[in-house]
């Protein structure tokens, strides 16, 4: 086995131009999916049975279907009903449905999380509604929603990858393309995920800085006691 | 008693989908007085708080706060008028209330729930607010507490700084929603010192609760309520000692049996 | 030319037919997750700072690529080292892989919410480690991150999709090849995605039910 850098040296452009690609799909996928998902869990929550019923047949459907499948079906759906779109964008489409049904569930349970009695106090002690809103209801919301939509946006920008088997030329298609030119897979495959993860890493961390900034609660460490420790921590003691 | 009531409650009636929660309720609370309202749970007592800072409107009669009338007014020409939200949201300061899950905002620290209806709702410069803020605190016992968020601070000292941050409104009138529920027992003592302080200091004070031990022993008067009515009232003693009304008589009965059967330790202190 | 749901009838056996292939290769790997997650749970909480430092870049780099990245690295690195694996081991492997450390994930998360006391007591009461881990600790923890597990097994179900990727006849290349021989891509697909709908609905209320079998079990 060797292990040889050098055989990359001619395609760091085109893996880069791949990276950047999934970037902007992933950005684009993760706007346009918020929307659509904060649209579906405004619906989930109007009074009555049939919005609940129509937004958890859409939820689950998305939820229960591997990306690679819904991918397909909006990619051959598309043009079935006569929708001709570069595959690109079919991809960022069907990538932003996709995402769409994981940030319903989430702005959902953010919204249903927060207790009734935040904005009764705010407004028994003189708040306008609008007041309220702003200073005790949206920071509250927000701060629930930072963490777990960094997750989900972490998840869709690895899920992206899939986008490769509709020739959306993003990072993985690229390096599907230097594997067949070079045959050094080891080089290859070593390069495109020390990017990703590299991504995945920058990703978390602007989200870390974010959820300091709208003050998400900081997981409290917990030691309780070293004899429980011992079993019920993973944390390994500083020497 | 020739002075204005700081809280005036008149005929006040509220129902739900039909049920009767609130049936002509009228009471009197003076000035530096507390009172207290008793009764069975599902009696009306929490319904008559959430009427009086207007989360629940209520169906008909009339609340006035130091003699100004508060969600519906009767104008000179026998016309009932209601009152616009702004109208409701400006007296709103005037009735401080210290909920039983006390809602304090946990991504505020302690000073900045003070701090921030100062604020928000009275205008005031942030500097005075914050000066205000961190005197009632301190009063309070919480000086060293003021930079904490709600999850690192105890249940009493949440209830603290729920006081704090009405008492901040300078209002008129204080009520409290079953104060000692929240808390462990032991801490019954601070709750009770705490709302002692306020006395001293000539807060006017409206607390339900259940504990009738707590309520002989906090309040100057007690009204007592069953069924959405007002059954009874007078003099905390009195009303311990010498209940008249016989639903007033089971419920004392009933509180004191489980009261010794559950906590030996805790007897209604009548003596003082 | 329009949705025609007679032909989506008439593939639905053959599509089935190649599910099972999903199914059987889904099994395999929650039962290889669940073994080895469990095993590196208890490696971890030997808390061995050079060990855990090394399974941390681990589990951060199983994170932080996907799982079609770690699919083509069993698939093309791995022989290239000298590990000939039909395309069906390496895939199984790489989502065994990547599911293992998620189940090890899942598991931290349960341990932090179980009673201190108890750890306490069977200490005290002299019982040995192994026997604290397989008395007290595991059954618990299985019982906690049942939901999680079955939250898992669908994600792991996806996984499977993505196996055809690399040529494994599964629903997804069967669909495929149907697709091409028939012109019918669209409605072939909305038939893949119907079974792979049936399959994890299964999963997810079978789930649903042994959680409340095990709530009332406890109670």
């Amino acid at each position: 086995m060797h292990f040889d850098p050098a055989v990359l040296v001619d395609y760091w452009p085109l893996l880069l131009q791949g990276a950047w690609l999934t970037l902007q799909v992933s950005v684009a996928a993760l706007v346009m999916g918020y929307a659509a998902g904060i649209a579906v869990a405004l619906i989930a929550l109007m009074p009555g049975w049939l919005p609940g019923l129509v937004t958890g047949f859409y939820v689950e459907t998305l939820r229960n279907i591997p990306f690679i499948i819904i991918l397909f079906v909006v990619y051959y759906g598309l043009p079935f009903w006569g929708i001709r779109l570069p595959a690109t964008l079919v991809g960022t489409a069907a990538l932003a449905l996709f995402a769409s049904a994981y940030y319903a569930e989430i702005v959902r349970a953010a919204i249903l999380a927060l207790p009734r009695g935040q904005f009764e106090s705010a407004r028994a002690i003189g708040m306008s509604p609008m007041s309220a809103m702003w200073h005790v209801v949206a920071p509250q919301i927000l701060r629930a929603l930072v963490p777990p939509s960094t997750n989900m946006t972490l998840t869709m920008m690895k899920e992206s990858a899939v986008l490769s088997s509709i020739t959306v030329p993003e990072l993985t298609y690229q390096s599907l393309v230097v594997q067949g030119n070079t045959f050094a897979p080891f080089e290859v495959f070593a390069a495109v995920a020390s990017i990703y993860w590299l991504m995945a890493v920058v990703i978390a961390e602007i989200s870390r800085r974010l959820e300091r900034r709208v003050g998400a609660v900081q997981a409290e460490a917990v030691s309780r006691n070293r004899i429980a420790d011992r079993y019920l921590s993973l944390v390994a003691r500083r020497t | 008693m020739s002075a204005t009531p700081v809280l005036r409650v008149s005929a006040l009636t509220k129902r739900f989908h039909g049920v009767i929660a609130l049936d002509q309720v009228y009471l009197d609370v003076h000035a530096g007085e507390i009172v207290a309202l008793i009764g069975p749970s599902g009696c009306g007592k929490s319904t008559l708080l959430r009427c009086l800072t207007w989360l629940e409107q209520p169906d008909d009669g009339f609340i006035e706060v130091a003699g100004k009338p508060l969600g519906r007014e009767l104008t000179p020409g026998g016309v009932v008028r209601h009152q616009s939200r702004r109208q409701i949201d400006a007296l709103r300061p005037q009735v401080g209330i210290v909920f039983q899950q006390f809602n304090l905002w946990p991504h505020m620290t302690a000073l900045e729930n003070v701090v921030r209806p100062q604020t928000v709702v009275l205008g005031r410069p942030r500097a005075e607010a914050i000066r205000r803020g961190e005197e009632l605190l301190t009063r309070l016992g919480l000086a060293d507490r003021m930079d904490r968020h709600p999850h690192a601070l105890s249940g009493g000292q949440k209830q603290r700084v729920a006081i704090a941050r009405a008492l901040a409104m300078d209002p008129a009138l204080m009520l409290f929603d079953e104060p000692t529920s929240a808390l462990d027992p032991e801490l019954v003592g601070e709750v009770l010192a705490v709302l002692r302080s306020l006395a001293e200091i000539g807060m006017t004070m409206l607390v339900v609760t259940h504990e009738i031990g707590f309520a002989a022993n906090v309040a100057d008067r007690i009204a007592f309520m069953d069924q959405g009515r007002i059954l009874e009232e007078g003099p905390a003693r009195d009303i311990i000692a010498a209940p008249k009304e016989p639903r007033l008589r089971n419920f004392i009965d009933l509180v004191m049996a489980n009261r010794r059967h559950d906590n030996p330790g805790t007897t209604i202190d009548t003596t003082e | 030319m329009g949705f025609k749901l007679d032909f989506l009838l008439s593939i639905l056996p053959r599509l089935i037919g190649a599910a099972a292939v999903n199914i059987r290769l889904a099994v395999i790997i929650m039962l290889l997750a669940l073994a080895l997650g469990t095993a590196l749970t208890i490696v971890r909480s030997l808390k061995v700072a050079a060990v855990n430092a090394c399974i941390a870049v681990v589990i951060s780099f199983v994170r932080g690529t996907p799982l079609l990245i770690q699919i083509f690295i069993a698939y093309y690195v791995l022989p290239a080292v000298g590990l000939d694996l039909s395309p069906e081991v390496a895939g199984v492997s790489a989502i065994a892989f990547n599911s293992m450390v998620f189940v090890s994930e899942s598991m931290r998360g349960g341990l932090a919410t179980i009673d201190v006391g108890q750890i306490e007591a069977s200490t005290a009461l002299g019982l040995p480690p192994h026997a604290i881990w397989l008395r007290v600790v595991l059954p618990q923890l299985f019982r906690r991150i049942v939901p999680v597990l079955i939250n898992e097994a669908t994600i792991v179900v996806k996984g499977t999709a993505l196996l055809s990727v690399i040529t494994v006849v599964d629903v997804l290349r069967t669909a495929q090849q149907i697709a091409s021989a028939s012109y019918r891509p669209f409605e072939t697909m909305i038939g893949s995605a119907l079974v792979f709908l049936v399959i994890n609905l299964v999963i997810s209320l079978s789930g649903r039910v042994a959680e409340s079998r095990f709530a009332t079990a406890r109670a």
